[in-house]
């Protein structure tokens, strides 16, 4: 009886026992599972980059420009930190100037998580400073990792063998460079204007008649530039752009040679129209590097520009991409103003509303093989019922017509014209639209004496209200420049 | 001591509690779901269980899609497409690809069976009436019919197995259940249908025949005639086939003569874009113009009930976010809240482009507008829409509401119907009605040169079920005529399409491919093309009818020449047929 009240203790005891031993020991156990066992990993960044002798000229820069402060933040980093030996030689004008200073430093710093490995793909990361560098497996520009891959509690760290300076980008370099000629650089810098843009307007009441916005004066425009905004935005950090300027010497050989071209009323017109008109081809969106420059660049309005690289002055590197100083540029007229194709269907207006009487019609054409849409007009009951399409940007020179306008629908011929200007403009005759003729067909040659910003084409339908003889039709219109 | 004996109390206690508990505790009955005993006891047990076995066929709306028409050419596999839908698509099958897996169909098949033999008892016990027990055991049987013959149609030989078991894999077993071939296969399902003894619709006043969360029920169910019919076709008993399509023609001539009389099931006309399902331009020659809104594109869209939808559809079920099962269609093709994994091939996009309209304002539109309607870019790839439309906006492409992810399943409508009647006039020698009915109508096809119509835009000097009778004598004839079929326009007419030219040294033929390819233009992606073509190439002894088509798709989809040329080349060899493997 007792020796069993003993048992019965010992046995309650070891249980309690077992019981203690188990929530003691697992609250000791999760804990050293979860602990941080890594000595790296409760370092931060800057703590790694500071305790390391080799790169103590680069903490110090961090200190100086306040951006060890964003390595000890809790984001994470990739830190491109060069060795003390390559900084020895950092040009005194960065050292002693605090904001290019903090560029070049924020330049080796990414918010871009980046471990390198033989397969790290090329790419260009964004840095601190917002310009974007492009790495290779253990490379970032032209420096090489020497030591990758460290981490910290907040990013990784790679070593490098040179520093990557914070280069400016192609309008900074433009438009501030002292190496960038002056003459094409004034007359970009001519191109700022204020321009309307309600994103950031206030509304101050509604037209009662057209029912829209009344803007306060003053918050409805932005200030910009029409190159940036027309052309290639060339402060894109993002995009990669090859852009042409020309020395002095060249910018006006060229201006001289294009004046004819762009006549006007006055001289001033004259001289801006034609400076526009070149300087908008110098830009492409392409990077094209000094040794895979081509031939021929084509621009983004069509121009073809002849490279010849005996011409390259010099060829400075950007942020985001090359500029080509070129000593001269010289662009054939033939090279320069390009075949215009209308698409009829795509009119701008008509000069009285005949929607109901308007056919969008989709065709096949079994000489081209092609199949296309085309614009029918049909009993309308309008004399010299017009179509209107309006070309920005036309040259006083010689083009030569064409249309495609197949008449499937009628056996008799009727007449219709392209009027250049006006829709009864005499520059070119009347022509026939016989039946189911398929093909292109010349409608003569016409000559501008006066440079357009905008021209207005019309196509226009004969001067009769007879249905037989007044149909429009058209898949599209063709201008070739004849010079 | 005294401890002791009082534990051992407590246990005996317990225990004894236990014990006596045992057989009542697990006695209960669960209160939310019925037990096998309870189910069976009267004809609302009887309808639930007709609709449950719908419910569970639902699940098999996509596997039906895809292998339908992904086995075809008209239906393509998207950068999403994961490998077993590629397998499908470039026939080569692995055996444990899950599609191409048969065990679903022989669930849904034991259960129709448990429910055929628990219609038997409930009849013998006096649970059913017997008009009752007709209808509902008709139903079930010839939807069985249907998934046997998908079975057929995918894996040729299957064991045929009607009687109820309750383990699946008992169905391999070859011992128990041989494997029979796919034309012994076609006698047992003929045989069995044919004896189904109620091949009507559930009447109206029927449980079965009333609305539902906005749906009216009636088109959810099998029609047996049409069932009875591609049986008879796929048997090449082309005359039997036939009578069973004309009934279903004829399902709308009864009571008077109005819209409904003269355009259900009968492609005819009423004046109405939400019933003709015209392709169709506001102003005729302007393409821009082309009618969304209504005509052809709304009978993707129209609600279950309506007349355009009651007079094109012949068997649809409905996906709806109010209840059960999801709808797996919007996974399949739609980019916009789905995975859009199958997309249109380049083939059938080529085939529309290849169609001609009827002359307006000058030439023709040179093309089929319905590859406009069937498809949409949606971002820049090709979408198949038809299954979209009650989810996407025609217009704006964007969900009418995200999360309702709303649908149907089409299974049948009757341009199925007119075409199949055609095939099977046309292999009876019946070629210049078949010809009509695809092209203008029988009117279209037996013109009459003046006002007179008496002897002709009829067929009724044929037998039936040939004899038709379309006259009509205009505002101004006499005698006045308006008959049955006056307003059959054909199906190439209803979709603006000129005729198609048949060459005078051959008619059968150029017919019956004019059909198979007609019904690609009108019905693509509505789950028949595999069987068409299938079902030629078996009756022409011709296997590169399948093969070279599917091979044209996979070349122009961008797989490898090689791939392309395995797929043909085992086509070619008759070796179409899925592994029977699960």
């Amino acid at each position: 009886m007792n020796s069993m009240k003993y048992n019965r203790k010992l046995q309650l005891g070891a249980l309690l026992g077992v019981v203690i031993l188990m929530s003691v020991g697992c609250k000791k156990m999760t804990d050293e599972y979860n602990a941080v066992g890594d000595p790296m990993l409760q370092k931060n960044l800057f703590e790694v980059i500071s305790q390391n002798q080799s790169l103590s000229t680069f903490s110090k820069y961090l200190v100086e420009t306040g951006l060890d402060k964003v390595l000890v933040s809790s984001k994470s980093y990739t830190v491109f930190a060069p060795s003390n030996e390559s900084l020895i030689l950092l040009d005194a004008s960065i050292k002693g100037n605090p904001a290019k200073l903090k560029q070049f430093i924020a330049n080796h710093i990414s918010e871009e998580l980046v471990s390198y490995s033989s397969s790290t793909p090329k790419k260009r990361i964004m840095m601190l400073n917002g310009k974007f560098n492009s790495i290779a497996p253990f490379s970032i520009e032209s420096a090489v990792s020497s030591q990758a891959n460290q981490y910290a509690s907040n990013g990784i760290l790679h070593t490098i063998n040179m520093s990557v300076n914070a280069l400016e980008n192609c309008w900074e370099f433009i438009a501030g460079n002292a190496a960038a000629p002056l003459k094409q650089r004034n007359f970009l810098q001519s191109l700022f204007r204020n321009v309307f843009d309600p994103t950031n307007a206030t509304v101050v009441g509604i037209n009662p008649i057209t029912g829209d916005p009344i803007y306060q004066k003053g918050t409805d425009s932005v200030y910009a530039n029409m190159f940036l905004r027309n052309v290639h935005d060339l402060r894109d950090e993002s995009k990669q752009f090859t852009v042409f300027v020309l020395a002095d010497g060249g910018w006006d050989a060229e201006q001289a040679a294009y004046a004819k071209y762009f006549a006007t009323g006055t001289a001033d017109s004259t001289a801006f129209a034609t400076a526009w008109n070149i300087v908008r081809d110098f830009a492409v969106d392409t990077l094209y590097t000094p040794a895979g420059l081509p031939d021929t660049v084509v621009s983004k309005f069509g121009a073809k520009l002849p490279i010849n690289k005996s011409s390259i002055v010099a060829s400075i590197k950007t942020s985001n991409g090359y500029v080509y100083v070129m000593s001269t540029l010289p662009v054939a007229p033939v090279l320069r103003f390009t075949t215009r194709v209308i698409e009829a269907e795509k009119y701008a207006a008509s000069s009285t509303d005949r929607r109901s009487v308007t056919y969008f019609r989709d065709r096949y054409n079994d000489l081209s093989k092609k199949f296309f849409t085309d614009v029918l007009v049909l009993n309308h009951g309008v004399a010299m019922f017009n179509l209107r399409y309006d070309q920005a940007e036309i040259p006083a020179i010689k083009y030569k017509a064409y249309w495609v306008a197949v008449n499937d629908f009628q056996t008799a011929t009727f007449t219709q014209k392209l009027g250049v200007g006006s829709p009864d403009a005499l520059l070119l005759p009347y022509v026939n639209v016989a039946a189911n003729v398929k093909g292109e067909i010349y409608l003569g040659e016409f000559s501008l004496t006066r440079y357009s910003p905008v021209l207005s084409f019309y196509l226009t339908a004969a001067n009769s209200t007879a249905n037989a003889a007044n149909p429009l039709v058209c898949d599209y219109i063709k201008l070739v420049p004849s010079l | 001591m005294k401890i002791c004996r009082m534990e051992t109390a407590l246990l005996l206690l317990v225990a004894a509690v236990f014990s006596t508990g045992c057989q009542k505790i697990f006695d209960i009955k669960p209160k939310d779901t019925l037990d096998q005993s309870q189910m069976y006891q009267n004809v609302y047990d009887a309808d639930a269980a007709v609709l449950g076995i719908y419910g569970k066929f639902m699940g098999l709306a996509d596997r039906y899609i895809i292998l339908n028409e992904l086995r075809g050419d008209l239906l393509d596999c998207t950068q999403n497409a994961d490998e077993n839908l590629r397998q499908i698509s470039t026939h080569a099958v692995g055996v444990d690809n899950p599609y191409a897996s048969p065990k679903p169909f022989y669930e849904l098949i034991l259960n129709c069976n448990d429910v055929l033999e628990n219609f038997k008892k409930m009849k013998v016990q006096n649970k059913m009436t017997e008009l009752e027990f007709n209808q509902r055991y008709s139903d079930i049987g010839a939807l069985r019919s249907f998934i046997y013959l998908q079975l057929g149609i995918h894996f040729g030989k299957v064991p045929y197995v009607t009687s109820s078991i309750k383990n699946v894999d008992e169905v391999k077993n070859p011992d128990t259940y041989p494997v029979i071939g796919f034309d012994a296969l076609l006698d047992s399902l003929i045989a069995f249908t044919e004896k189904l003894p109620y091949k009507d619709l559930y009447p109206a006043g029927s449980n079965l025949n009333i609305t539902v969360d906005g749906y009216q029920t009636q088109k959810f169910f099998v029609n047996k005639k049409v069932i009875l019919g591609d049986l008879y076709l796929w048997k090449g008993n082309y005359q039997s086939a036939a009578v069973n399509y004309r009934e279903v023609m004829e399902t709308g001539t009864q009571g008077v003569a109005g819209g409904q009389y003269y355009s259900l099931y009968k492609v005819g006309w009423d004046s109405n874009g939400d019933v003709d399902h015209y392709i169709s331009y506001s102003r005729a020659g302007d393409a821009s113009t082309l009618v969304q809104n209504t005509q052809w594109r709304i009978m993707f869209e129209q609600p279950f009930g309506s007349s355009g939808f009651d007079r094109e559809w012949v068997w649809v079920l409905p996906f709806d976010s109010k209840f059960n099962p999801e709808n797996p269609l919007i996974r399949l093709f739609s980019p916009v809240g789905g995975s859009y994994t199958v997309r249109p091939s380049q083939l059938v996009t080529d085939m529309w482009n290849a169609e001609t309209q009827k002359p307006a304002q000058g030439g023709s539109i040179p093309y089929d507008a319905r590859g406009l309607l069937s498809t949409k870019q949606i971002g820049g790839q090709p979408v198949v829409m038809k299954y979209l439309y009650n989810y996407l906006n025609y217009s704006s492409l964007l969900p009418v509401n995200p999360l309702a992810k709303t649908g149907k399943w089409f299974l049948f409508r009757q341009t199925h119907l007119h075409m199949r009647f055609s095939e099977a006039a046309n292999r009876s020698r019946k070629h210049k009605l078949a010809w009509g009915l695809l092209n203008s109508g029988i009117a279209g096809a037996f013109p009459a040169p003046g006002s007179d119509v008496t002897n002709f835009h009829n067929t009724l000097n044929e037998p039936y079920p040939f004899n038709f009778d379309a006259r009509n004598s205009g505002s101004t004839g006499v005698p006045y005529y308006r008959a049955d079929w006056y307003r059959n326009i054909g199906i190439r007419s209803r979709a603006n399409l000129v005729d198609l030219a048949i060459p005078a040294s051959d008619s059968l033929l150029s017919i019956e491919n004019g059909l198979i390819k007609e019904t690609a233009l009108e019905n693509a992606f509505e789950g028949t093309r595999w069987p068409d073509l299938l079902r030629i190439a078996i009756r022409r002894n011709d296997p590169s009818f399948v093969a070279d088509k599917v091979y044209n798709k996979l070349i122009k989809s961008g797989v490898s020449a090689g791939a392309a040329s395995t797929a043909r080349a085992k086509l070619l060899a008759r070796d179409w047929y899925l592994p029977f493997k699960w």
